[in-house]
């Protein structure tokens, strides 16, 4: 349902033109969740903000970038031409694209109530009278497991709770029936037994209404609770990308490799290491060749930091970008090996 | 709301009590009071001799050889229940006639300078924020700091300066010669704003200056906001949601310093009304406060602070409409 292809998004900045997101392709099935995993700075809020068109004046988008949607109706869409601040690009907001930012407390204006906001959202995109779309915030309050629905629905959000707030959060971005969600991290700012609890709720709702889904997070562990297809993202390109089950039984990027190594096991609870040694290079100073190159314990010295690994495709819709996954280099050790041979047999 | 409505008022009449007291203590400040200086007036260089027991009679014709706390009473209660001001000494009639039309004047010259600085200030400030880093943002910059250095004197003799030659008209004073003596009506009205307009611009000008920056500033914060940004991804039109979301909390600042803005025009229209020839209140407080006429420097000092302290009402009320927090958390 959602295409991207080729996108690139730089900025314009006191110290430069930094580009943090480059030549990014990934693609959602409908009723399917794809999962967007990476270190914080990696451009995975960037991406999603560009599919909305709602990246700030200070940015550009590539003229490569295809980004295709199709809509309900199964039209095509062209996101990439349409003006940001046009009618087309909003009938796509709320009513055709949901959007769920990280910070629940500040994704809600706070001097207007829930329902005024979410009575808002659907009746931008349905022709409803104001009892209707009432009627309709209050089965979707219902519907994400808020009690009191009735009540609740004509509370300011300071008068909620986190988890509360972040339910209520979904409900709004649900409220003009979208039939893709894209979720930021919607669970970062809440504490663990919530997080499992919303987490739930959002594979419960992808799978009831049928929605297309991209679920942003910094954690493998949540990808495989809740994404079909992951894409691992670093320093603004996907370094890996497949299916979640074959992606973390067999991860072949060294990237992701310590991502999986860096879910906290219980023993490794205590102390909470940063997923992979090493520091993630500022947008200012991106290394050459490989992104990741400067914190790979088996970079190949002379290509990974001279050029930009292509990506493989390993399978269907399964790649990885990374030199050692090259044909050349995948069987590196097989290849000298047969050399060898082949040297020695006319010699005997 | 009605709750906070409510106990805002009783605040609001509790803090008249009590600047109604204090007015009182200020008029009584003065060494002397009305009986002496009219004995003085009356008297002196006539020869007559005027005794202690003559200065006596006069006080208690005029009411003044009460005790102070018997005539702050006499005087709130004659205001509260019927409208009396109490008697001008000096000018030999009731306050109320005294003061009548140049009272109006000050509260329309206020509330025509109010309009004036926030129908400019708020949608220009508005503007600029979201216009932000382009030619017209500069432009503004460069005339609020004009506005916040030109004295509302200067700018007040060259604005009529050309009123005059481009209107031609008297535009000093609040009524054309035909309507001045005239009966209230409609053409009164209009030829009061007519001459409303030019010490309301010359008192909102550097206003209007400081706070397009106040707005400016504060809409610029709250367009950065995530809320701002999540109702534009559920596909509100930019209009829309610049009035409703970011504008709305953008004007905080402004509503709350009402009280200020009031103050601020109290204290500059005297010298700005002498400029345009206007007769106002500042003036008469003065000469009343010199001769000891107390119940018109009273009234007018009433008016005044009364007028600050409902405009602080309406500050709190307004507030509490714009961020309904506020009523929640109080
Ligand atoms: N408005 C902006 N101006 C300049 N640079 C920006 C802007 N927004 C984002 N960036 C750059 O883009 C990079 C990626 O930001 P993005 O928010 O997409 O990261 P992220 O992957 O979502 O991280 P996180 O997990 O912390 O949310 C940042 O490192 C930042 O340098
Ligand atoms: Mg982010």
């Amino acid at each position: 349902m959602l295409k991207v292809e080729n996108l690139s998004i730089s900025f314009q900045t006191d110290e430069g033109m930094i580009t943090p997101v480059q030549n990014v392709s990934f693609a959602v099935q409908a009723g399917r969740t794809l999962g967007i995993v990476g270190e914080s700075g990696s451009g995975k809020s960037v991406s999603t903000k560009a599919l909305m068109k709602l990246l700030p004046g200070n940015s550009r988008v590539s003229d490569e970038a295809r980004m295709t949607y199709t809509d309900k109706a199964g039209r095509e869409v062209r996101i990439d031409q349409l003006r940001p601040k046009g009618r087309d690009i909003r009938r796509l907001r709320g009513g055709e694209i949901g959007m769920i930012f990280q910070e629940p407390m500040a994704s809600f204006s706070p001097v207007y109530t829930i329902g005024n906001q979410m009575i808002e959202a659907i009746r931008l995109h349905q022709k409803v009278t104001k009892k209707e779309a009432r009627a309709q915030a209050i089965a979707m309050l219902d519907k994400v497991g808020i009690s009191n629905p009735v009540g609740r629905v004509d509370q300011y959000p300071h008068e909620m709770s986190g988890g509360m707030r972040q339910r209520a959060m979904i409900a709004l971005a649900l409220a003009a029936r979208p039939a893709l969600l894209i979720a930021d991290e919607p669970t970062t700012a809440l504490d663990v037994t919530i997080q499992a609890q919303v987490l739930e709720l959002m594979a419960d709702l992808q799978r009831d209404l049928g929605m297309g889904m991209i679920f942003i997070t910094h954690d493998l562990g949540v990808i495989a609770q809740v994404a079909q297809d992951v894409a691992v993202m670093y320093l603004g390109t996907i370094v890996e990308s497949g299916p979640t089950a074959d992606v973390i039984r067999n991860p072949r990027h060294p990237y992701t490799q310590g991502l999986l190594k860096a879910i906290p096991s219980l023993d490794a609870l205590h102390d909470r290491l940063s997923p992979v040694p090493g520091d993630i290079p500022s947008p200012n100073e991106r290394p050459t060749g490989c992104p990741f190159h400067t914190r790979c314990s088996q970079r190949l010295q002379g290509l990974c930091d001279q050029q930009l690994p292509p990506t493989v495709p390993l399978g269907p819709n399964r790649s990885v970008a990374c030199w050692l996954e090259t044909p050349e280099h995948r069987t590196g050790a097989e290849v000298d090996a047969q050399q060898q041979i082949k040297q020695q047999e006319p010699a005997q | 709301m009605l709750r906070f409505t409510l106990e805002r008022l009783i605040g609001m009449v509790i803090t008249m009590a009590l600047v109604s007291v204090m007015v009182f203590l200020i008029m009584e400040i003065p060494p002397g009071d009305y009986a002496d200086r009219y004995a003085f007036r009356k008297y002196s260089g006539t020869g007559v001799n005027v005794t202690e027991a003559d200065i006596q009679a006069i006080r208690a014709d005029l009411g003044l050889d009460k005790p102070m706390m018997l005539r702050y009473f006499d005087w709130i209660g004659g205001i509260v229940l019927r409208g009396d001001f109490g008697q001008a000494f000096a000018f030999e009639t009731s306050v109320v006639k005294v003061i009548g039309d140049k009272g109006w004047l000050t509260l329309g010259i206020l509330f025509a300078t109010l309009l004036v600085t926030y129908l400019v200030s708020i949608p220009v400030g508005i503007f600029a924020a979201v216009r932000r880093a382009s030619a017209m943002d500069y432009g503004l910059t460069i005339f609020s700091y004009l506005g916040l250095a030109l004295p509302n004197f200067l700018l007040a003799l060259v604005l009529l300066y050309f009123a005059n030659r481009w209107f031609g008209a008297d535009i000093g004073g609040l009524f054309s010669d035909q309507y001045a003596d005239a009966p209230w009506s409609l053409a009164k009205v209009w030829d009061m704003i007519k001459h409303l307009w030019l010490p309301a611009v010359v008192l909102a000008w550097s206003a209007v200056a400081y706070q397009i920056q106040t707005v400016r500033a504060t809409m610029s914060d709250e367009l950065n906001k995530l809320s701002v940004t999540v109702a534009r991804a559920r596909g509100v039109p930019e209009t829309k949601l610049l009035i409703k979301y970011p504008a709305r909390l953008a004007i905080n600042p402004i509503v709350s310093t009402i009280g200020f803005d009031v103050n601020r025009i109290f204290s500059e229209l005297p010298i700005v009304a002498v400029v345009l020839g206007l007769t106002e209140l500042g003036e008469l407080l003065l000469r009343a406060y010199l001769d000891l006429d107390m119940y018109v420097a009273g009234a007018i000092l009433l008016l005044l602070t009364f007028t600050i302290v409902f405009m602080n009402f309406v500050s709190d009320l307004l507030l509490a409409w714009l961020d309904p927090r506020i009523k929640l958390g109080a």
